[in-house]
């Protein structure tokens, strides 16, 4: 990746931490609004290794682990796995596509709300019945659309090239 | 053309894996008191910008709101100054409207709820007050409608709350009337928008009429007596000598955004604050 290029690529993943902790609480309801320093992790794994995915997932789940500690551990497991999974997927499905790529945003918002519930042991009954077919589909497909957007506004930015990785 | 996948990931991508995975393990296994100090550090050290980013973020869209909320109450009461009778029923919900700021006797350092976007967000939160305004552990943290839950970490300028729904959480209740006495615990899901709370152990011939008011006892020295806890809507079991009680609470732990701390030790009995019938004269 040229120069130019990775300082653009890194200039939207921090634009979207930056949205995660300023303008997530005005979309409303918090459980529904855009996971954006999830989406920052799954475009990252778009052009990183597998490996390189599962750390930056473990240090994204350790930050959130730190901010809900009541599933400490939980996050960094779940953002782990998905970072590493999404960094496969990215592989089998051809990423160009935008479709795809909302696709396994909102898949992985879901999966990572799965792990992470599951892991933590603090939900569980129709508690998590709920979360898992309600809240977490809701805040996949929110968090889809947003990725979406930011793959066609970025899109000469985050140029989706695996054999350069 | 994308890698193949034979190929795209290397025994070095399996072991960070698999490392990831393994001190995420050991990260979970973590007792509190190893566990709270690193996660304190982090929002100390790492973390420490973004909250003061989504605590600024919060103070301005409180501001923003504030300001619309003034513009338009101004301009309700210029209509309403045609009309004594408006006037005054708008003067008598605006003091409502700000009545548990007037009521509350006891100090307070008002904070902004700082939400995650995770499943367990709802059972502790960051709220934007620490030691320098004076918050303590174990403090109390309401909102206008009742209880949100106890400080559970202090730090420089943000504090950990564990909820009503944290699965650790107890209180003693009682009823508004003080007639019926039982501790209060987290119970489960009432449905895609709230959780619920138990009020066990209370003595199978009292009965609590549905639509009664639980508030804390005072018992136990945490919580001061008199705050709203919920309502119970039902029973969640009973035996030979006892009934459990489900309550709806007062505070959704998910949607709430502001909130006060009660720094003060002994506030004494708060009914009159938040229940304007219950025989105090308000000011």
């Amino acid at each position: 990746m040229r120069r130019g290029d990775a300082l653009r690529f890194w200039g939207v993943l921090g634009l979207l931490v930056v949205l995660q902790f300023s303008v997530r609480s005005r979309f409303g309801n918090e459980r529904v609004a855009p996971d954006f320093l999830l989406l920052a992790l799954l475009i990252y794994t778009i052009r990183a290794r597998p490996g390189a995915s599962a750390a930056v997932g473990f240090i994204v789940g350790l930050m959130g682990d730190a901010l809900t500690p009541a599933s400490f551990g939980a996050g960094a497991l779940a953002h782990a796995i998905v970072g590493y999974v999404s960094s496969w997927a990215k592989v089998l499905f051809f990423a160009e596509n935008l479709l795809v790529n909302g696709g396994l945003f909102f898949a992985g918002t879901w999966l990572r709300n799965l792990i992470l519930a599951v892991a933590s042991g603090k939900l569980a009954g129709p508690q998590l019945g709920w979360e898992l077919l309600v809240w977490s589909p809701l805040e996949g497909l929110t968090t889809a659309a947003a990725g979406v957007l930011v793959l066609m506004v970025f899109r000469q930015w985050l140029a989706i090239r695996l054999e350069e990785s | 053309m994308a890698l193949g996948a034979d190929r795209y990931a290397t025994r070095g991508d399996t072991l960070v894996f698999l490392s990831s995975l393994a001190l995420s393990l050991v990260a979970m296994s973590l007792p509190p008191a190893i566990r709270d100090p690193i996660a304190s550090g982090l929002r100390r050290s790492v973390l420490w910008p973004f909250l003061q980013l989504q605590a600024q973020s919060e103070e301005l869209r409180t501001s923003r709101a504030r300001f619309v909320q003034v513009t338009a109450e101004r301009d309700s009461a210029a209509l309403a100054a045609a009309f004594l009778g408006e006037l005054r029923a708008e003067n008598a919900r605006l003091r409502e409207l700000l009545g548990l700021r007037a009521r509350l006797g006891t100090r307070f350092v008002p904070a902004e709820v700082l939400h995650q976007a995770t499943p367990t967000d709802p059972l502790t939160v960051v709220i934007s007050a620490g030691k320098r305004q004076g918050v303590r552990q174990l403090a109390p943290v309401v909102a206008p409608e009742g209880l949100l839950g106890i400080v559970s970490v202090t730090e420089g300028s943000t504090s950990l709350v564990a909820t009503w729904a944290h699965p650790e959480f107890r209180a003693s209740g009682m009823a508004s009337d003080g007639s019926v006495f039982g501790i209060l615990s987290p119970h489960g899901a009432a449905g895609p928008g709230g959780w619920l709370l138990e009020l066990d152990g209370v003595p199978y011939r009292q009965r609590v009429p549905f639509g009664t008011v639980i508030l804390t006892s005072g018992l136990g020295g945490v919580l001061p007596r008199g705050i709203p806890v919920g309502t119970v809507i039902g029973v969640a079991g009973e035996n030979e000598w006892e009934r459990t009680y489900l309550v709806r609470p007062a505070v959704p732990p998910g949607a709430v955004t502001h909130v006060m701390v009660l720094v003060e030790p002994d506030a004494g009995d708060l009914r009159s604050v938040f229940l304007p019938d219950s025989g105090s004269p308000r000011p």
